[in-house]
């Protein structure tokens, strides 16, 4: 090797340690690079870099499955979710008078089946790394969290985690080239939700358990007309309950302020 | 040494190059944004949400969750699965918003310029009724109101933050639910694809002013498989499914006679209201206010509301009214002309030009000149469809403007005089375009004291005239006693383009003028006559392409929706005649009550009433239609 071609060699190593990182750090989940690609100071808080804004009231549109989310369906009848037999079994055996014995009214409002309720959504920024979401159906608060996970969960809403998730940059923004090229379009709220007390997807008893993973994506769509709609797509895999991932979109539509909040309680029937 | 060589050519080849292209990284400002995601592959739906529906199929009267208004759940009740027994409906695709929701895989591919990489365009072909969708991603605009529509309409997409956006226009009527749940043909939808990992959401947002009284929004899930799941169907061939059937038999139910509306709410025990009552139904605290609906108040939800005036057409005007002539290309130098009023067509040739229509009369300088701009040759004929103004306006203008160059030294010449003495016609001979119609429209015209250069001086009595031009077949029909008495079809057979006139158009019920010899089963056969004169390309789209007297270039697919119309309203007014009902009586029973939001007028030259009290009269037996007043 020439002194020369050794001199270029490192070049291009030292070419590579540098973008490197910078490369790593525009992967899905990390924070967004600042305007024009550049790394400017502290990465921006989750609130101060928020790729889209969520905060505000929310109305559900029941527009899908609309007879097992406005009513409550007969026992027995899960139609569309892949429960395993171990969760027919369960469905099978649903009884709300027990869950109302047992003070379990709020089976069907836990994490992974809240969403699917009927519900008005209040979503707010808690502190600069928490966001807060309300239901006013079952008076349910559920906490995303980014960065580390807080609480010990074995409650309803269990434990959720949160990022910002942007469409993945296959080159740092430097570079120019491909789908990078500076600071991500937009993007998703990326949640995590674990360790949640056994419930209901729906509230015949159609079940989830402890070992429960649910993640979901919190997606935000102006529409024409001025309206905007709040589309979280779910994923939950439960492999005591579910023989496959169940996967659902739900919609809500904003709202201009609170009207028709309604905090109720959880209701078993 | 070696692998030294070989990982900087590597590098060099993944990093040189960038570096290279560091100078013009900041795009220009016209330039599209990069995809922001990759929606290629193919794609399938878990169907973890309304299986049933994606599935075997909904149940009847299931509509919960839609934002019905009182014509779209009408339409729905009245709607008879039977109907797709019909040769017509047999291959209906699925609309875009549907095709998305319905059970099937589809594949995406992307169209790029080879030359600069620039996406031209996603495309999108569904396993369920076969369809090619086409995203437009180069900025192009949509096609203005008078062209074509689809089963999966023109899209446009573009990249807004982490989604595609996709706008649509121009869809066929269809279904938002396959038991009926209407989508008409104004729809519009807007689409949000997003891509996490191998998950694809997409959101659907419908926009329907005929039968929706608000948008309908629904997401839908799919995976990301890696492989051809090599299960991909084939297109749709009708046949004969139910034999012996009049023509003029639609199956359909009367409002309120439904005999299965009920079964739905019976079944899974739910209020009698849930399922038909609209956008109330997609909120939180629906199940709640149900309780206070009382049956009578629920049983309402299945006929008209009472004493209730008709509903106007939620359609926007599709005339470009900016006083300009429009031309629409429709296929093998055949031209739709739009802007004076009624539709007019130009097929061009080495002989010349022929002329179906002329429009009102008030933009003919236009018209002229338009033809002009398409083919040097001489307008040599004129065909009108029908004797109705704004069809024939134009006549004498248009024809003085062109030549029968056929004319000039024969026979014809030598007699000119003669006969234009006697006839009033040919007087001078060859000097402008032959006009042909129906006899009865010549007829019409004279007891109108139209000018005698208006007047078609070609004309034909039986069924049928046909003329050999420009290379291409050309026929005209009879239809006897439709919208009038003297209309015509006039079918361009190579270029398979037929001109309907006022018997079919999109904007309005058909005129039918009794004055003027037309009547509703006139009207009917002559719809049916169309739809057996046409072949559709694929799945209903294509194929035979039909010009409306007014209104945007179809297919068969809205004749047959039209002809649908035009025999439910008939057999409804039939049976309140049969049942000794009065005009007045017909007419406060609202039996347009599902149509009125997609053609109904309560002033204008041709109002519901007006339609109503013509299907009424043509089938009142004349001695006891006086009485009816």
């Amino acid at each position: 090797m020439t002194h020369r071609f050794r001199a270029g060699f490192l070049v291009v190593v030292v070419a590579i340690a540098t973008i490197g990182p910078a490369t790593v750090h525009g992967q899905r989940g990390g924070p967004p690079p600042g305007p024009g690609g550049r790394q400017a100071g502290p990465p921006p808080t989750p609130r101060a870099g928020a790729l889209a804004d969520l905060t505000g009231y929310w109305v559900s549109l029941v527009t899908e499955d609309w007879r097992y989310r406005q009513f409550t369906p007969p026992k027995g009848d899960y139609t569309s979710v892949p429960l395993s037999p171990a969760g027919r079994k369960i469905a099978d055996a649903w009884d709300p008078a027990k869950d109302e014995t047992a003070g379990e009214q709020c089976k069907a409002y836990g994490a992974a089946g809240l969403m699917r309720m009927p519900t008005r959504v209040h979503i707010t920024w808690q502190d600069d790394t928490t966001l807060k979401l309300e239901t006013d159906a079952g008076t349910q608060t559920r906490t995303f969290a980014f960065g580390d996970a807080k609480g010990q969960g074995g409650d309803w809403q269990g434990v959720s985690t949160a990022s910002w998730d942007y469409p993945r940059q296959l080159f740092p923004p430097a570079f120019g080239l491909g789908r990078g090229g500076g600071t991500p379009p937009g993007g998703s709220l990326k949640v995590v939700t674990t360790k949640m007390k056994p419930g209901y997807l729906r509230k015949n008893g159609v079940p989830y358990s402890a070992t429960t993973v649910m993640t979901e994506y919190f997606d935000r769509f102006d529409i024409p007309g001025g309206d905007s709609l709040l589309v979280v797509s779910t994923e939950i895999v439960d492999p005591e309950y579910l023989a496959t991932p169940y996967w659902t979109s739900t919609h809500f539509k904003r709202q201009a302020d609170a009207a028709g909040w309604n905090p109720t309680p959880c209701a078993a029937r | 040494m070696l692998k030294h060589r070989v990982l900087v050519a590597v590098l060099l080849a993944a990093f040189g190059a960038t570096v290279l292209a560091q100078a013009p990284t900041a795009p220009r400002a016209d330039a599209p944004p990069a995809p922001a995601i990759d929606l290629t592959g193919y794609w399938t739906p878990p169907m973890h949400e309304d299986a049933m529906e994606r599935g075997a199929g909904s149940e009847i009267a299931d509509y919960g969750g839609f934002a019905l208004n009182e014509a779209g759940r009408l339409w729905a009740l009245s709607y008879d699965p039977s109907r797709v027994t019909l040769r017509h409906h047999q291959c209906d695709a699925y609309v875009t918003a549907y095709q998305m929701r319905a059970v099937g895989n589809f594949r995406v591919w992307e169209e790029r310029d080879p030359h600069n990489m620039r996406l031209i365009a996603i495309h999108v072909w569904g396993q369920t009724t076969e369809g090619h969708r086409t995203i437009w991603m180069d900025g192009r605009p949509h096609p203005p109101a008078w062209a074509p529509h689809t089963f999966r309409g023109f899209s446009t997409g573009r990249f807004v933050g982490n989604a595609l956006v996709v706008s649509t226009t121009h869809i066929k009527q269809g279904w938002l639910r396959r038991n009926g749940t209407p989508e008409s043909d104004q729809a519009t939808v807007t689409e949000f694809f997003v891509r996490h990992g191998d998950h694809l959401t997409n959101t659907t947002v419908v926009n329907d002013p005929v039968f929706l009284s608000e948008p309908q929004v629904r997401s839908n899930d799919f995976s990301r498989v890696p492989v051809d799941h090599a299960a991909w169907l084939y297109a749709c061939d009708d046949g004969e499914q139910i034999l012996d059937r009049a023509p003029d038999f639609v199956p359909h139910y009367m409002f309120g006679k439904q005999p299965y509306a009920k079964e739905f709410s019976q079944k899974y025990k739910l209020p009698l209201a849930a399922s038909v009552d609209g956008a109330p139904s997609m909120y939180p605290g629906y199940s709640a206010t149900l309780r206070t609906v009382t049956d009578a108040a629920a049983n309402a939800l299945f006929e008209p509301a009472t004493g209730k005036p008709n509903e106007t057409a939620k359609v926007p005007d599709p005339e470009p009214r900016d006083g300009e002539i429009h031309v629409l290309p429709i296929r093998e130098h055949t031209y739709m002309l739009v802007g004076d009023s009624g539709n007019i067509v130009v097929q061009t040739g080495e002989q010349g030009v022929f002329v179906v229509d002329t429009g009102a009369g008030t933009l003919a300088d236009k018209v002229i000149a338009a033809i002009r701009r398409l083919s040097p040759k001489p307008i040599q004929f004129i065909a009108n469809t029908s004797v109705h103004a704004e069809h024939v306006g134009g006549n004498a203008k248009i024809a003085a403007a062109g030549a029968d160059l056929s004319l000039p030294g024969s026979f014809f010449q030598g007699q000119g005089a003669t006969m234009g003495a006697v006839t009033g016609f040919f007087g001078q001979i060859g000097a402008t375009a032959t006009m042909l119609a129906h006899n009865n429209v010549a007829v019409r015209m004279q007891a109108a004291n139209a000018p005698a250069a208006a007047i078609p001086p070609d004309t034909y009595l039986e069924d049928r005239r046909r003329k050999f031009y420009n290379d291409e077949a050309i026929e005209l029909f009879y239809e006897a006693n439709a919208i009038t008495d003297g209309d015509s079809l006039v079918h361009f057979r190579k270029a398979d383009v037929i001109v309907a006139g006022d018997l079919f158009t999109t904007t309005q019920y058909p005129v039918i003028d009794l004055k003027n010899g037309g009547t509703v089963q006139g009207e009917i056969k002559a719809l049916n006559d169309i739809l057996n004169r046409t072949v559709f390309e694929h799945e209903e789209d294509g194929g035979t392409m039909i010009v409306p007297g007014h209104g945007y270039l179809s297919n068969e697919h809205e004749v047959l929706e039209y002809r649908d119309m035009v025999v439910i309203v008939r057999d409804r007014v039939k049976a309140m005649i049969d049942a000794g009902a009065t005009l007045a009586q017909v007419r406060t029973a609202r039996v347009t009550a599902d149509y009125d939001t997609r053609y109904g007028a309560n002033t204008g030259p041709w109002t519901t009433a007006m339609f109503v009290e013509a299907v009424y009269n043509s089938l009142k037996p004349p001695a006891a239609t006086n009485r009816s007043r």
